[in-house]
């Protein structure tokens, strides 16, 4: 595999070459990747309830909470997929998901994994951008970087985009954050999670999980490379997307996020959720929304999700 | 299945190269169902019943149950209102709730089920005797609540049938056996595969083990089990006796006496009918259930009533007749009783004396004490008598993992527990409950159900806490089973004691009722966590220091029973 074949990419060669070796793991749920095994259902948990959240907003209906397909038919972008442990939940949740990542063993194992699960319709990439939507849901996933899906399909794809930790290990985060905001169509979403740069994820991320309790391996993650929840609104603050034909940031159009209330935005612009391991229930679990210790709880992991205006 | 097959397997796979797309190939073409239930049994339905209930787990699973035998015999199951099955348990107000919640319990005929309003239990030595009654623990402005129901098996799982009648994309397969079950040889797959008898292959999901207590499924798994069995057998009948009169509570009563032996329990089916559960050594069951019924019902009625002494030498009498061939008759063992009530001097106007009870007619006023024993038993229902051996059993994790992957026990495959506090149906509902919920979750968040991460809720939920049950039943057992005269006194003047103090009973079982998440009217049993620690090292510490720490005898043996009163019996 040769990661210099993307163009102006933001993908960093030594972390490809780190993630690839952890492929195997993938799906070993009590190795390396358990953590992450359990952290996935908090993060579908989010994605689930804030497009139901949506939904009801823009129909003014009362959608069903439970509603075990909250995602039918929705064309969703998974950033960073790795083993595919969110695609193949997006899937089953009704989604028509691609993964792409830019480890070649990760799609291998994330291909090979969803291959063995008849429910979730695997279907060969490269992926072909169809305009009838599809009746079932089905995934893909694709050995590519999101600039070259973005320099090849052009901006405005995909209903949803996630890129779950991810962030904190590309080279340029703007471009790859530009790069992902892009992709979304007009109304879409872009899903987001992340390490705040705080001496407390320092304290977890690195020094406990990494050094300490050796739940990962040292060198997994880059205190400095990490990005604070007000850095995140801040960019969508000034970001708009660029008008059709027009590359690059700053471009014609709303900003993400008009403004910031008392550092928070409004609800139907962006939110930050902090998302917490409860060791003594072995779960991981989202801060419960304007709890007194909402803010603490995003000094270390948490989510973002942030919405494209319509034009 | 044994390791060898699986190898061999393996082996013949991988000649055939490791490419996928072979898996029509290297076995017969398998359906697809995502769980797959194995075992027909009231766990196993229950759950089948519990998925079918949900439209969100409907849309997205494919649900398979697995029974060897004929369900349509269950199903179709009718007998005369008057008599019962002797397999009968106590369904706890918590089971209770579930199987109303998933919409079963309606299914259930309430005409053949019995409300326990009231236990009394009480020590064969000291007669020391304890008394819980439901209206003590009903919260203000509630009416007449039971602490449990007494419901034959077989009504609960025709009910559990005719309810999965109604949700038609779950799919019975009876008569069909469970020949093998092995591991999908495909990279990135490792699916359990299940062959049935009828050349059917089930690739599963998830697969459930709810196939009691050799269950096929747990040796899949590789999941160990750690047990014993109890030098016990348990002898069930279904009993006829006279109604209780006006003068009396109704037939509402449970009764156990704990002898030496094990402990006797008298369970309620009717006016006139109940069941009994009699834990005793193998031997006397064995010489027991091969007599002539009207000497067991003799022997019932005498278990209830004669101090412990003349239970032993009936015991003895029987044992002896029945090694040299020539069982006792009803009538020598009525002379035997009568002579021993005598010796006894037993009061004739009591209600501990047979034989005046078997003389006078029913009806009239009862003496004073009959509230205390339960009625006078005058006949054993033809071929309701059975016995079976007792084992404490508990399998060491209910997810199988490495080779045994996308696996969970439920049930009987997972605990078996000694039926003196009439838990395991319980423990296996309140498992099923667990589980069902975790699916139902998994399902919400897209998880894999067959993943450990979607089943880890399960065991963390369900795993110590049917330990502390399982420990607790095991140490009542031991308490109860020796004659040693501290230990004796010490759990004697506990019972008393606690028995004196009602607003404290009532206290516990208040809180029992209201420690389960949604209801307050209800009496569960999951106060057992409170007591369980300090009566396990008690009845260890005073067992070897003997005399000087008699007191903590005492409250082991408080806490216990405290337990048991919240819990229902079988």
């Amino acid at each position: 595999m040769s990661t210099s074949s993307f163009r102006s990419s933001t993908v960093n060669p030594d972390e490809i070459a780190l993630f690839s070796k952890l492929s195997s793991q993938w799906w070993d749920e009590q190795g390396e990747c358990k953590m992450l095994h359990r952290m996935n259902p908090v993060r579908v948990q989010f994605i689930r309830e804030k497009m139901l959240e949506m939904q009801r907003e823009d129909t003014d209906t009362d959608a069903q909470l439970d509603h075990p397909k909250a995602l039918a038919g929705l064309k969703i972008l998974d950033v960073g997929c790795g083993g595919g442990l969110l695609c193949e939940s997006l899937t089953r949740l009704g989604g028509l998901t691609l993964g792409i990542d830019a480890s070649a063993s990760n799609v291998a194992i994330a291909s090979l994994h969803a291959a063995a699960d008849p429910g979730l319709r695997l279907i060969p990439g490269p992926f072909v951008p169809t305009t009838t939507p599809a009746r079932t849901s089905n995934l893909t996933y694709e050995h590519t970087s999101a600039e070259e899906l973005l320099a090849r399909g052009g901006p405005a794809q995909f209903d949803v985009v996630c890129s779950m930790e991810v962030l904190e290990h590309v080279d340029n985060p703007r471009t790859f954050l530009s790069t992902c905001a892009q992709l979304v169509k007009p109304g879409g979403h872009l899903f987001l999670s992340t390490i705040s740069r705080t001496p407390l994820a320092y304290a977890l991320t690195i020094l406990a999980a990494e050094h300490v309790l050796r739940l990962v391996t040292p060198g997994t993650h880059t205190y400095a490379k990490y990005v604070r929840p007000d850095e995140l609104l801040g960019f969508f603050q000034g970001f708009c997307c660029p008008s059709p034909g027009v590359l690059g940031d700053g471009g014609a159009g709303r900003p993400w996020i008009s403004r910031l209330y008392n550092g928070a935005p409004a609800r139907t612009e962006a939110e930050t959720r902090g998302i917490v391991y409860v060791p003594w229930t072995g779960a991981w679990a989202l801060v419960p929304r304007g709890s007194p210790g909402a803010r603490w709880g995003e000094g270390c992991n948490y989510l973002l999700w942030v919405r494209r205006p319509l034009e | 299945m044994s390791l060898l097959t699986r190898s061999r397997l393996a082996a013949s796979v991988c000649k055939r190269s490791g490419s996928t797309g072979l898996r029509a190939l290297s076995t017969v073409v398998h359906e697809d169902s995502d769980v797959v239930i194995v075992g027909g049994g009231p766990a196993g339905l229950a759950l089948a019943s519990a998925l079918g209930s949900s439209p969100v787990v409907q849309d997205s699973l494919k649900i398979t149950l697995v029974e060897a035998s004929d369900l349509s015999k269950v199903r179709d199951w009718s007998v005369a209102s008057d008599s019962f099955s002797n397999r009968v348990s106590s369904i706890t107000n918590t089971s209770r709730q579930f199987l109303a919640a998933i919409g079963a319990w309606p299914y259930v005929d309430e005409r053949r089920t019995m409300p326990i309003e009231e236990m009394q239990v009480w020590d064969g030595i000291s007669d020391a005797r304890i008394t819980f009654s439901a209206t003590e623990a009903a919260p203000a402005g509630t009416t007449a609540p039971e602490m449990a129901r007494l419901t034959e098996n077989l009504n609960l799982q025709r009910a559990l049938l005719r309810y999965l009648d109604t949700t038609p994309s779950i799919k019975l397969l009876d008569k069909v056996k469970v020949n093998s079950i092995e591991k999908e040889q495909e990279e990135g797959g490792g699916w359990p595969l299940v062959h049935l008898s009828d050349g059917r292959v089930l690739r599963a999901r998830l697969l459930v083990g709810a196939d009691g207590f050799n269950s096929p499924v747990r040796s899949y798994a590789g999941i160990q089990s750690y047990g014993w069995a109890y030098d016990t057998q348990a002898i069930v009948a279904t009993l006829n006796h006279r109604p209780r009169t006006h003068f009396e509570p109704p037939n509402t009563v449970a009764y156990q006496r704990f002898l030496p032996t094990g402990p006797i329990a008298f369970l309620p089916l009717s006016e006139t009918v109940s069941s009994i559960v009699w834990s005793t050594k193998p031997p006397i069951a064995k010489a027991l259930t091969a007599s002539d019924p009207a000497v067991l019902a003799t022997m019932i009625n005498a278990a209830f009533r004669l101090p412990e002494v003349s239970i032993r030498y009936l015991h003895s009498q029987i044992l002896e007749a029945h090694a040299a061939g020539t069982p006792l008759t009803p009538q020598q063992i009525l002379e035997e009783t009568s002579w021993r009530e005598r010796s006894h001097s037993i009061n004739q106007y009591s209600a501990y004396s047979l034989s005046a009870l078997g003389k006078t007619a029913p009806g009239g006023i009862p003496p004073e004490d009959s509230d205390a024993l339960p009625p006078f038993i005058t006949s054993i229902q033809p071929d309701t008598i059975a016995s079976f051996p007792l084992r404490f059993n508990h399998a060491d994790t209910y997810i199988g993992g490495g080779d045994g992957a996308r696996t969970i026990l439920v049930g009987d495959a997972a605990h078996t527990v000694h039926p003196l506090a009439g838990q395991g149906l319980n423990m296996g509902l309140a498992d099923v409950e667990s589980l069902f919920r975790c699916i139902q979750n998994a399902v919400a968040n897209g998880t894999d159900v067959g993943s450990h991460t979607a089943l880890m809720p399960y065991a963390r939920e369900r795993y110590f806490e049917n330990h502390k049950i399982m420990s607790a039943v095991d140490k009542l057992h031991k308490l109860y089973s020796t004659t040693a005269s501290p230990v004796v006194w010490a759990r004697s003047v506990g019972v008393e004691v606690l028995n004196e103090l009602d607003t404290i009973k009532a206290a516990i079982m208040m809180s029992a009722g209201s420690s389960r998440r949604s209801s307050t009217q209800e009496v569960g049993w999951s106060v057992a966590a409170s007591g369980i620690e300090t009566l396990a090292r008690n009845i260890n510490t005073a067992k070897a220091l003997g005399g000087g720490v008699l007191g903590l005898a005492g409250a082991g043996a408080q806490s216990l029973l405290k337990q048991f009163a919240n819990m229902g019996r079988s």
